[in-house]
């Protein structure tokens, strides 16, 4: 009789305990699609500490598929909890009524030093003012460049000129052999091209989409100013100063491009900070008692660079929306920043002052300055993946002759046109 | 009359598995082809707009560049180069010579790990050999002096389609050839000895008593090939993304881009359902063959 009470009052105990367990634990799942795995593992170990009752999953997806299998995903009622999305998206995705409400959260919890502190707000924001994500980081593109090399070929001063860049590039490779700026030419989906041609597009003024007082939106350039840019980065590869394999190369990180900086191939690129922060981990490793030789800094004829970044989401479809906003309210402090997601800036201006910077990254300091949002190009109606297919696949078509610049410029011109 | 019935009922979880893991899927899929269903708008749903997709479809000039690439370059050029390389390595494997120094064995294994391989690892791999800066090929081309700069065969519009052929044919020849080997080795060694009796070489015997045992499996591989390589997607995208620029655009990557990185899914469904009747053709043949080999073998 005994022991069958014991069994009992054990049995007993158990079931309560699950029941307890089960009761309290919330399981979140968050999909963070960076390289840092494990960095950000650690993050969310210290998460689940200081919120006993919440567990996070980590799941990841290659950023090419990030967007679409979202949608899908969150179309039938599924996907994860928090979902991390290059801040081009938040308005279609919110658009598409993928993304959770975020206004009443942040109302009730507050979020950072408030939402005018956070950079790239307009685009984390619908027109009439429906919040669907949170910024969470923001960059830009700097070129970097091998101090080095550039010395050797007898270039003191970075060109601050489309022209002089150029002129510096044929430098380079007659008098060190290296290549001068390596541009990623290759014409994915997901192209570097389509930036480093806004870039040159900006720089002169011109836009592929401009949004009037009115609220209406217009094209900014012309087909013979879209033909011009196209031009300009053929030329790099017609001359041979930017060698034919950048045409296989799609990514601004490609790790052709890390490996070509690290062994003094390659002498300029214009990338984001995290991949100079791999190029400088990278090169320490393998000349441990060498200087750093990279230096960074802005664009050419001052120009406007992007500013990119990242937002968090919450699923529409989730059941945790109080605990999903907790975690993102977390992500978004500055200990997370510091301890576990090393070289991005936080989409605070007051996080930004804060954070130490090291010398060699000074460049994208200043062209944080002069970088714009995507604006008209993000409100307007043509989604910017489209935009940049377009652009990227064009470009491609010029690099390899099959079509003329002014062909595939009249193309872009129409298409948008159309679009509009 | 009361067998019929068991038998009806015997077919139930038969017919509607078919209607609604096939069927069902298929008939979604025509009718978002009628509409103008976007993938930003997919909660939603799309508008009737009738035929308009496939009018945009059939005048859009880009169109029959990725019908040609689709039929000619990967399925003509790809699944021709398989069938010969297929039938000369079968041919090769299953001779004397090779057996006399028993290397019938480790040719076999060796055709066993490109086919064990996934083809996205075979396309990784593949990248790297064919790599400008760091590649096996270049680097022996340069190294012996047959090329004094290396090449992006990847991105050169002259070596791009021979590249994707070598890395489709790398993956799939193995089964093309362990399935001629199998019909060669089922080649009566009766006709041999008469045909050898009768005076015919090497050649003749070939030409005239193998390769016409051998037909049947021919074709079927060529319709099987045919399948599995025009709806193909992974190689094309992994290994050129469709590029340079549009230049290896098949129809399959013209499906992804036009749904997934335009939007417009309810063009690609009409895309995919012109794919579908295309293939519907070879389904066809494929299966009057199959019924008629089946019926011969009974009666």
């Amino acid at each position: 009789m005994k022991t069958l009470v014991n069994v009992l009052i054990i049995v007993t105990g158990l079931l309560l305990t699950i029941k307890n367990a089960a009761l309290a634990e919330i399981e979140l799942s968050f999909r963070f699609n960076d390289a840092g795995q494990k960095e950000m593992r650690a993050a969310l170990d210290k998460f689940e500490q200081m919120n006993p009752g919440i567990k996070v999953e980590l799941q990841r997806i290659a950023w090419g598929s990030a967007r679409e299998q979202f949608l899908r995903e969150a179309a039938v009622g599924e996907g994860p909890d928090v979902v991390h999305i290059a801040q081009v998206w938040t308005r279609s995705m919110g658009d598409a009524g993928a993304l959770y409400d975020m206004n009443e959260l942040i109302e009730e919890h507050g979020i950072g030093e408030g939402w005018g502190d956070f950079i790239s707000a307009d685009l984390a924001s619908q027109d009439d003012g429906t919040i669907h994500a949170i910024p969470w980081t923001v960059d830009t593109f700097a070129m970097v460049y091998r101090k080095d090399i550039l010395e050797k070929a007898g270039i003191t001063e970075f060109p601050t000129t489309w022209e002089g860049l150029h002129e510096a590039s044929v430098q380079i490779k007659e008098k060190t052999g290296a290549v001068g700026w390596a541009i990623p030419s290759g014409s994915g989906p997901t192209n570097s091209i389509w930036f480093f041609l806004n870039f040159y597009w900006w720089s002169n003024g011109w836009s592929l989409v401009d949004r009037k007082a009115d609220g209406s939106y217009y094209i900014n350039i012309t087909p013979e100013q879209i033909a011009e840019g196209l031009d300009y980065y053929k030329s790099y590869l017609d001359k041979g100063i930017n060698p034919q394999s950048m045409l296989n190369v799609t990514n601004w990180g490609a790790q052709e491009l890390i490996e070509g900086m690290v062994r003094g191939d390659y002498s300029i690129i214009s990338t984001p900070e995290n991949v100079l922060v791999q190029i400088e981990s990278a090169f320490k490793e393998r000349y441990p008692d060498k200087s750093n030789p990279f230096a960074s800094t802005i664009h050419p004829k001052s120009s406007v660079t992007f500013v990119g970044g990242r937002q968090l989401g919450i699923n529409v479809n989730t059941e945790h929306a109080e605990a999903a906003f907790k975690l993102i309210k977390y992500l978004t402090d500055e200990p997370v920043y510091t301890d576990h997601y090393a070289g991005m800036w936080p989409a605070q201006k007051t996080l930004i002052k804060q954070l130490p910077q090291v010398a060699s990254h000074k460049g994208y300091k200043d062209q944080l300055i002069l970088a714009r949002s995507w604006g008209p190009y993000s409100t307007g109606p043509i989604p910017i993946p489209t935009m940049w297919n377009w652009v990227g696949r064009g470009a491609g078509s010029v690099f390899i002759g099959e079509k003329t610049s002014i062909e595939v410029a009249n193309e872009i011109y129409e298409n948008i046109k159309k679009e509009l | 009359m009361k067998d019929n019935k068991f038998v009806f009922f015997l077919l139930i979880p038969s017919f509607f598995f078919i209607v609604f893991f096939y069927l069902y899927p298929t008939l979604y899929n025509l009718f978002n082809s009628f509409t103008d269903l976007n993938l930003f708008k997919l909660r939603k749903g799309g508008n009737w707009i009738g035929f308009e997709n496939y009018i945009d479809l059939f005048v859009d000039p880009e169109f029959i560049r990725v019908f040609f690439n689709t039929t000619i370059w990967l399925t003509l050029v790809g699944v021709a180069v398989r069938i010969i390389l297929g039938l000369l390595l079968a041919f090769l494997i299953n001779s004397e010579t090779l057996k006399k120094y028993k290397l019938t064995g480790l040719f076999q294994v060796s055709l066993i790990i490109p086919w064990a391989t996934p083809s996205i690892v075979a396309v990784v791999v593949w990248r790297m050999i064919l790599d400008p800066q760091v590649g096996f090929v270049n680097q022996t081309l340069v190294k012996y002096g047959i090329i004094t700069e290396p090449i992006a065969f990847l991105s050169n519009t002259s070596f791009v389609w021979p590249s994707i052929i070598t890395i489709i044919t790398w993956n799939t020849l193995p089964l093309v050839t362990l399935t001629f080997l199998a019909s060669l080795k089922s080649v009566p060694a009766e006709l041999l000895d008469a045909a050898t009796v009768d005076g015919a070489n090497k050649l003749q015997r070939a030409f005239y008593v193998i390769l016409p045992h051998m037909i049947p499996s021919i074709i079927v591989m060529i319709l099987m090939s045919t399948f599995w390589t025009f709806n193909n997607f992974a190689y094309v995208w992994l290994a050129t993304g469709a590029g340079p620029g549009t230049f290896t655009n098949v129809m399959a990557t013209e499906v992804y881009l036009k749904a997934f990185v335009d939007g417009r899914m309810g063009y690609s469904s009409a895309l995919g359902i012109v794919m579908a009747s295309i293939m519907t053709v070879f389904g066809i043949i494929y299966l009057r063959m199959i019924v008629k080999r089946n019926l011969k073998e009974i009666f």
